[in-house]
C-alpha cells in the first residue's frame, strides 16, 4: 500500500487493477461507474453552491432588492467600487483582521504550549486531550450564549470570581477594546483544542530515535525543541492555522449572539456586516457584490491551505 | 493513519533521558508542568462545569452576586422545562426533534452521495481529478452568510423556505465535500487488489465494491458520518435565515431564541444546552479515534 | 474536464431565471400598491382551518394564543389560532423574508408600526380602508391610536387623517413606563426628567449597590434608538420633517444635542457598568435583582417583575407591590412618552379563504367586549372604553400608565427605509453611550447617515453600506 496521506495524485494501484486480458471493457464499465458515482455528488454542488453563487455574481452587478420587487437594473461595477471604497467597509476589515489574527496566533501559542505538556506526560494522557476537546464540540450557539452569561458585568461569574480578587467589575462586552478581546478569548475558548488536537498529531508522530540522538549529544532541551521538534511539526500547525483563518474569517453566529457587534459597531466583522447590508435594508445586489469578495478572499486562502496540504503530502 | 486518543497514552513520552545529576531538577520541572496542566485544564473546563451547575439551579441562585459555586439547592425543573411547558411538549422538544429529523436524513443523504464518489475518486483514473477534488473542498469554505443571500432567493423560487427539505439539501451540499475527502482517505487504505482479486473470481467491479471493499469501509463510514451529523446538529447560520415557524425550526436557533424576551431563563437555557451538546459529546467520543481526520475536513489525516 | 460546459449553461439559466425573478416583480411596483381586502367579510369556511400569526417571543404572544383558542373558537369551532413566535431579533426578518418570497407560513403578521411602510410600499399586506369603514366603529379609539398602528402614509403626531388608507388595527398597545423603588425613593414618583436625574443620583449614592438608572442601551431591535428618541422628545426635539424628508439638521439641532447630552452625560453614569447591551430582559432582571431605582421598560414586557420566582424582591405579588411603583414618564419641556405596541395585518400571500378569517378575526377583537377580555387575559387594548374597564385597570398595576400615557404618545418613522434608519441610530446610540464615540459625532453621524438613506434613489450600487 501506497502511502496513506497520498491526497490527489493518481492511485499506483490504478495500472495493476487492469489485467491485460479484458481491459476494453473492464475500461468501459469503470468509466461508466466513475460517472455513475461521481455525477450525483458533483450535480449537488453545482446547484447548492455554484449556482447560487452565479446567481449572486449576477446580482452583484445589479441594483436588486430582494424585498422592494421591481426590476433589478444594471449598475455593472458600481456596487464593487462602492465596497471598496467605503470607509465602513475598511473599518470592518481591519475589525476582523484583528480578531482572525489575534484569534488565531492565541490558538497557536495556548494550543502548542497544552499539547506539548500533554506529550511529555506518561498517564492520563487519553483522558486529558479529551477533556481538552469538549469546548471544540459544542454549537456556537451554546458558546456564545454562555459566554455572555458568564461576562455579564453584574451578574456573570467571571467578574464574580475577579471581585474576590478585588478586581472592580470589567465590561467585557460594552467597552470597544474588551468586546474585541472579550470576542477572541471565546473563539480562543473553543477552537485552541483544534490547534492542540493537530499539534499533538505532530508532536507524538516525532520519532523518538531522534531525541535520543540528541540526548546523546546533551543537547540542550531548547536546542531540541527548536531544531527537531518544531520543523517537524510546523508544516501541520500550518495547516491548521490556515484552516482556523479561513473559519475564524467566516466566522457570524459567535458575533451574533455574544454582542451583535456592539458597542457601536466597534465589533462588526465582515460577515456579520455582510448582513446587516443583506437582510436589515435588504441590499440584495450590494451584498452579493460583498458577499462574491468576501468568497475571493477565501479561495485565496483555501488555495494557500491545499497547497501547503500538498506540499506537507509530498514531503 | 488518523491520530487516536488511545494511541497518544500508549507512545512513550516525547522527552529524552535526563541525567542522574538533572534528575532532581528534572522532578520539580515535572511538578511544574503538571500544575500547568492542571491550571490549562480547569480554565479550559470551567466554563462547560459553569452550564452545567447553573442547569441544575434555582433562578434565584443563577443571579446570585457573589456567584454560588457549591452552596445552592438542586433542581430539576429546568431540564422539565426543556421537555415540557403548560400546554404540554414544549416548542423546544419539538426543535430538538426538527434537528434529529434535519441533522439525521442530511447525513444519510451526504453518505449515499459522497461514499461512492469517494471511492471513484479513490480508484479510478478521473480527468483533472486535482481540480475537481480542489472545487469539491472550496465549496464547504464558503462563508455561510454569503451563501444563504442566494440560496434565500433560490429557495424562495421553490418553496423551500420555512421548509425542512431545505435545510437537509444545504446541510447534504455542505457535508458532501467532507464526506467525499475523508472517504477518500479510508478508501485510499483498502488495498485494491481485493476487488481486482474478486473480479478475477467473476464478480464485475459494481459487485466487487459492493461485496469486499464497502464492509471494509464501515467504520470509516460511521465514523465520518459522525462529523457530519455533528456539523448539522450545532449549523446556526443556515438554520436562523432559512426557517421561521416552530414546526421547522431546529434546535440551535430555538436555544438562541430563549433570551431575548422579556426575562432571561438562564438556568433553562443552561439546561437546555447541556441537553443539546450531550449526544454530540458522545457521538465525538465513539469517533476519537479519526478526531483529527473529521476536524480538518479529512485533510489532515495522520 | 466536464463540468466547466455545465457551468456554462447553468449561468446562462441562472441569468434568465434571475431577470425572470426580477422582471415577474415589476409588476406591482410602485408606492401604495397593496392589494385591497373587500369592504365585507367574504363567507367563511366550514372545514378545519388554522389562523397563524407571527410574532416574537415574549409573554402576549403566549396569551394571546391562549385568549383566541379559548374565545374566537367560540363563534369558529373550526378554527384553531396557532402564534408563530421568533426570536425578538429575527422578528422582522422572519416576516420581512417572507413577505420578499411572496409566500407566508402566518396569515396574520404582527408588525411593529414602523414596519407598516415598508409592508404597504412592498405590496405585502392588504389595504383594510374599505373593510374598516364597513365593519369597526373608529369612534371608540383615540384617533392618533388607531392611525398609528395602520395608517400610511404615517400620521402626524396625536392626528388620525381620515383621507389616508388603514392597513392594519391595533393588536397590543404598548408604552414605557417608570418603575420606581418605592422602599427607596419613596411613594411619590419624580415629576420632571430633570428631578427624575437628581432623584436617582440620591439613591443611588444613599444605597451602594443599587444603581440609579436601568433602561435600553443595546444596539439590536430599536433599543438603544427608542431611548434617544424619548428623551429627544422629552426635550423637544424632533426626529425629522416628514414634508419635507429631512432629518440632518432636525435631528441634530440644538433640542437633539441637548437630549443627547442628557442621556449620555447625565443618565448613562447612573446606570450598572456594563449595562451599554441591555434590553428589555436585562433591564427587567436588574428590577427583579433589586439592582436599580428607577427603571423604564415597556409595559407589556413588565408583567414578570411581579412574579415572585423571578424576583428578590418579595416572595409574593403584595409583597413585591409594596417596593415597585409603577408611573407615566417624568415630563420636561414636552410630555411626550414613546408609542409601542403592534398592530395586526393581512398577508397579501395567504388563501382567500384564510385572509377572510382573517378579516373576521380583526372584526371579533374589535369589539367592546372582546377588548375587555382581551384586558383581562392580560393584553393591553385600544378601544377608549376598554382602556377605561375596570377589567383592565385592576389587571396589573401599570395597565393605569398606559391609559394615562394614551394622548402623549409619539411614534418613530415609519418609512420603507425603516430598517436602515433604526439600525444607524442604534449603533450609534450605543456606540456613544458606551464611549465608543463621542456624543455629538454620534448624533451628527446619525442625521447625516440617515438623510443618506432617504435621500438614495435607486438604480445606484452600493446601497445599505
Amino acid at each position: 500500500m501506497s502511502d496513506p496521506v497520498t491526497l490527489t495524485t493518481d492511485h499506483p494501484v490504478q495500472a495493476a487493477a487492469t489485467p491485460p486480458a479484458r481491459g476494453r471493457s473492464r475500461r468501459l464499465s469503470d468509466r461508466w461507474l466513475t460517472v455513475a458515482f461521481i455525477s450525483p455528488a458533483l450535480l449537488l454542488l453545482l446547484a447548492m453552491s455554484v449556482f447560487p453563487l452565479l446567481w449572486a455574481l449576477y446580482l452583484s452587478f445589479t441594483d436588486y432588492s430582494a424585498t422592494r420587487g421591481g426590476s433589478a437594473n444594471f449598475v455593472w461595477f458600481e456596487n464593487y467600487t462602492a465596497i471598496l471604497t467605503s470607509a465602513q467597509v475598511h473599518m470592518r476589515a481591519l475589525t476582523t483582521l484583528i480578531y482572525v489574527v489575534g484569534a488565531v496566533a492565541l490558538q497557536i501559542v495556548l494550543g502548542f504550549s497544552i499539547a506539548y505538556l500533554i506529550s511529555r506526560r506518561t498517564n492520563g494522557r487519553g483522558l486529558l486531550t479529551t477533556l481538552f476537546l469538549v469546548p471544540m464540540m459544542l454549537s456556537p450557539v451554546v458558546v456564545g450564549l454562555f459566554w455572555k452569561f458568564m461576562l455579564d458585568a453584574q451578574f456573570g461569574v467571571i467578574n464574580s470570581l475577579l471581585g474576590s480578587l478585588g478586581v472592580g467589575p470589567v465590561e467585557w462586552l460594552t467597552r470597544q477594546n474588551t468586546a474585541l478581546i472579550s470576542l477572541i478569548v471565546v473563539d480562543t475558548w473553543q477552537w485552541t483544542p483544534f490547534i492542540m488536537l493537530i499539534a499533538l498529531a505532530g508532536l507524538t508522530a516525532v520519532p523518538k530515535y531522534l531525541y535520543e540522538a540528541a540526548s546523546i549529544d546533551r543537547a540542550s532541551e531548547w536546542f531540541r525543541f527548536r531544531t527537531i521538534t518544531l520543523p517537524l511539526v510546523w508544516p501541520l500547525l500550518l495547516i491548521a492555522v490556515l484552516f482556523r483563518a479561513i473559519e475564524a474569517f467566516r466566522l457570524f453566529d459567535l458575533v451574533y449572539i455574544l454582542t451583535s457587534g456592539g458597542p457601536g459597531v466597534s465589533t462588526e466583522t465582515l460577515s456579520f456586516h455582510v448582513y446587516k447590508v443583506a437582510f436589515l435594508g435588504f441590499n440584495t445586489g450590494t451584498a452579493s457584490a460583498y458577499g462574491i469578495l468576501m468568497v475571493l478572499i477565501v479561495i485565496v486562502l483555501a488555495q494557500l491551505y491545499m497547497r501547503y496540504l500538498n506540499k506537507l503530502k509530498e514531503d | 493513519m488518523a491520530v487516536s486518543v488511545d494511541k497518544t497514552v500508549s507512545t512513550g513520552p516525547a522527552r529524552g533521558r535526563t541525567s542522574p545529576a538533572r534528575r532532581t531538577s528534572g522532578r520539580g520541572r515535572s511538578v511544574l508542568e503538571i500544575a500547568l496542566l492542571t491550571v490549562l485544564a480547569v480554565v479550559m473546563l470551567f466554563p462547560v462545569l459553569w452550564m452545567i451547575e447553573t442547569a441544575f439551579k434555582e433562578n434565584r441562585d443563577v443571579y446570585a452576586i457573589p456567584a454560588k459555586f457549591f452552596n445552592f439547592t438542586v433542581t430539576l425543573d429546568h431540564f422539565k422545562d426543556v421537555f415540557v411547558d403548560s400546554t404540554g411538549r414544549s416548542s423546544l422538544s419539538t426543535a430538538f426533534l426538527n434537528s434529529v429529523v434535519v441533522a439525521g436524513v442530511s447525513t444519510v443523504l451526504a453518505t449515499v452521495l459522497g461514499v461512492p464518489a469517494a471511492w471513484a475518486y479513490s480508484r479510478f483514473a478521473v480527468k483533472a481529478k486535482k481540480d475537481q477534488l480542489f472545487f469539491i473542498l472550496s465549496t464547504r469554505f464558503m462563508p455561510p452568510v454569503v451563501v444563504v443571500i442566494p440560496i434565500f432567493l433560490m429557495y424562495r423560487q421553490l418553496g423551500l423556505i420555512d421548509n425542512k427539505l431545505g435545510l437537509i439539501l444545504i446541510y447534504t451540499a455542505f457535508n458532501v465535500p467532507f464526506t467525499i475527502w475523508m472517504m477518500k482517505g479510508f478508501v485510499d487504505e483498502v488495498p485494491a487488489e481485493y476487488e481486482d482479486a474478486a473480479m478475477l473470481d467473476g464478480y464485475t467491479r459494481l459487485q466487487a465494491f459492493w461485496k469486499f471493499t464497502l464492509p471494509l469501509l464501515l467504520p470509516g463510514i460511521a465514523a465520518t458520518a459522525v462529523f457530519a451529523l455533528i456539523f448539522s446538529w450545532n449549523e446556526f447560520v443556515f438554520a436562523i435565515f432559512l426557517t421561521s415557524s416552530d414546526s421547522v425550526r431546529t434546535a440551535p436557533p430555538a436555544i438562541a431564541g430563549l433570551i431575548g424576551g422579556t426575562t432571561v431563563d438562564w438556568g433553562l437555557v443552561a439546561a437546555a444546552s447541556v441537553v443539546f451538546a450531550l449526544p454530540v459529546l458522545v457521538f465525538a467520543y465513539l469517533v476519537r479515534k479519526h478526531l483529527v481526520a473529521g476536524v480538518t475536513l479529512g485533510a489532515v489525516r495522520r | 474536464m466536464r463540468y466547466p460546459k455545465r457551468i456554462g449553461r447553468l449561468s446562462v439559466a441562472a441569468m434568465l431565471l434571475a431577470t425572470a425573478v426580477a422582471c415577474g416583480g415589476g409588476a406591482d411596483e410602485g408606492a401604495t400598491s397593496a392589494p385591497k381586502a373587500p369592504a365585507d367579510i367574504p363567507e367563511l369556511t366550514k372545514d378545519p382551518l388554522t389562523l397563524s400569526f407571527i410574532w416574537f417571543d415574549w409573554p402576549p404572544a403566549h396569551a394571546l394564543e391562549a385568549f383566541a383558542n379559548a374565545e374566537y373558537t367560540k363563534g369558529r369551532s373550526n378554527v384553531t389560532i396557532k402564534v408563530n413566535t421568533v426570536p425578538n431579533a429575527n422578528w422582522h426578518d422572519a416576516m420581512f423574508t417572507q413577505f420578499a418570497a411572496h409566500k407566508t407560513d402566518f396569515d396574520i403578521p404582527i408588525l411593529d408600526s414602523q414596519h407598516i411602510g415598508e409592508a404597504v410600499t412592498n405590496g405585502n399586506i392588504l389595504d383594510l380602508t374599505d373593510f374598516v369603514k364597513k365593519n369597526i366603529d373608529v369612534n371608540a379609539y383615540n384617533p392618533y391610536l388607531l392611525a398609528a398602528y395602520g395608517q400610511y402614509p404615517q400620521a402626524e403626531t396625536g392626528k388620525r387623517d381620515e383621507n389616508a388608507s388603514l392597513y392594519g388595527l391595533p393588536l397590543l398597545g404598548d408604552t414605557w413606563t417608570m418603575i420606581y423603588r418605592k422602599d427607596l425613593i419613596g411613594d411619590n414618583p419624580p415629576k420632571t426628567w430633570d428631578e427624575m436625574i437628581s432623584v436617582a443620583q440620591k439613591c443611588q449614592t444613599d444605597n451602594p449597590g443599587v444603581s440609579g438608572l436601568a433602561f435600553h442601551q443595546a444596539n439590536g431591535s430599536d433599543a438603544a434608538a427608542v431611548t434617544y428618541n424619548t428623551v429627544n422628545g422629552i426635550y423637544g426635539g424632533n426626529l425629522w420633517d416628514p414634508k419635507a424628508r429631512k432629518i440632518n439638521g432636525i435631528m441634530n439641532d440644538a433640542a437633539g444635542q441637548e437630549a443627547m447630552d442628557v442621556l449620555v452625560n447625565k443618565m448613562k453614569p447612573l446606570t450598572a457598568p456594563g449595562s451599554g447591551n441591555w434590553f428589555i430582559d436585562e433591564v427587567n432582571a436588574a428590577v427583579a435583582q433589586g439592582k436599580a431605582c428607577i427603571a423604564f421598560n415597556w409595559i407589556a414586557a413588565s408583567g414578570g417583575l411581579l412574579d415572585p420566582k423571578q424576583s428578590t424582591l418579595g416572595t409574593t405579588r403584595e409583597e413585591i407591590l409594596g417596593k415597585l411603583g409603577f408611573a407615566t414618564l417624568p415630563s420636561q419641556k414636552t410630555d411626550l412618552v414613546p408609542l409601542g405596541g403592534m398592530g395586526m395585518h393581512v398577508s397579501a400571500y395567504s388563501s382567500p379563504e384564510k385572509q377572510a378569517e382573517a378579516l373576521n378575526f380583526m372584526k371579533w377583537f374589535e369589539q367592546a367586549d372582546v377588548q375587555k377580555k382581551w384586558a383581562a387575559a392580560g393584553g393591553v387594548p385600544s378601544r377608549t372604553d376598554a382602556l377605561q374597564s375596570p377589567e383592565f385597570l385592576n389587571a396589573g398595576p401599570f395597565n393605569k400608565v398606559y391609559t394615562d400615557s394614551v394622548s402623549r404618545m409619539r411614534d418613530m418613522w415609519n418609512v420603507p427605509e425603516y430598517a436602515r434608519l433604526v439600525d444607524i441610530e442604534n449603533t450609534n446610540v450605543n456606540a456613544a453611550l458606551n464611549g465608543a464615540k463621542p456624543p455629538k459625532q454620534a448624533l451628527d453621524d446619525i442625521a447625516k447617515e440617515q438623510q443618506a438613506v432617504l435621500d438614495a434613489g435607486s438604480g445606484k450600487g452600493g446601497g445599505g453600506l
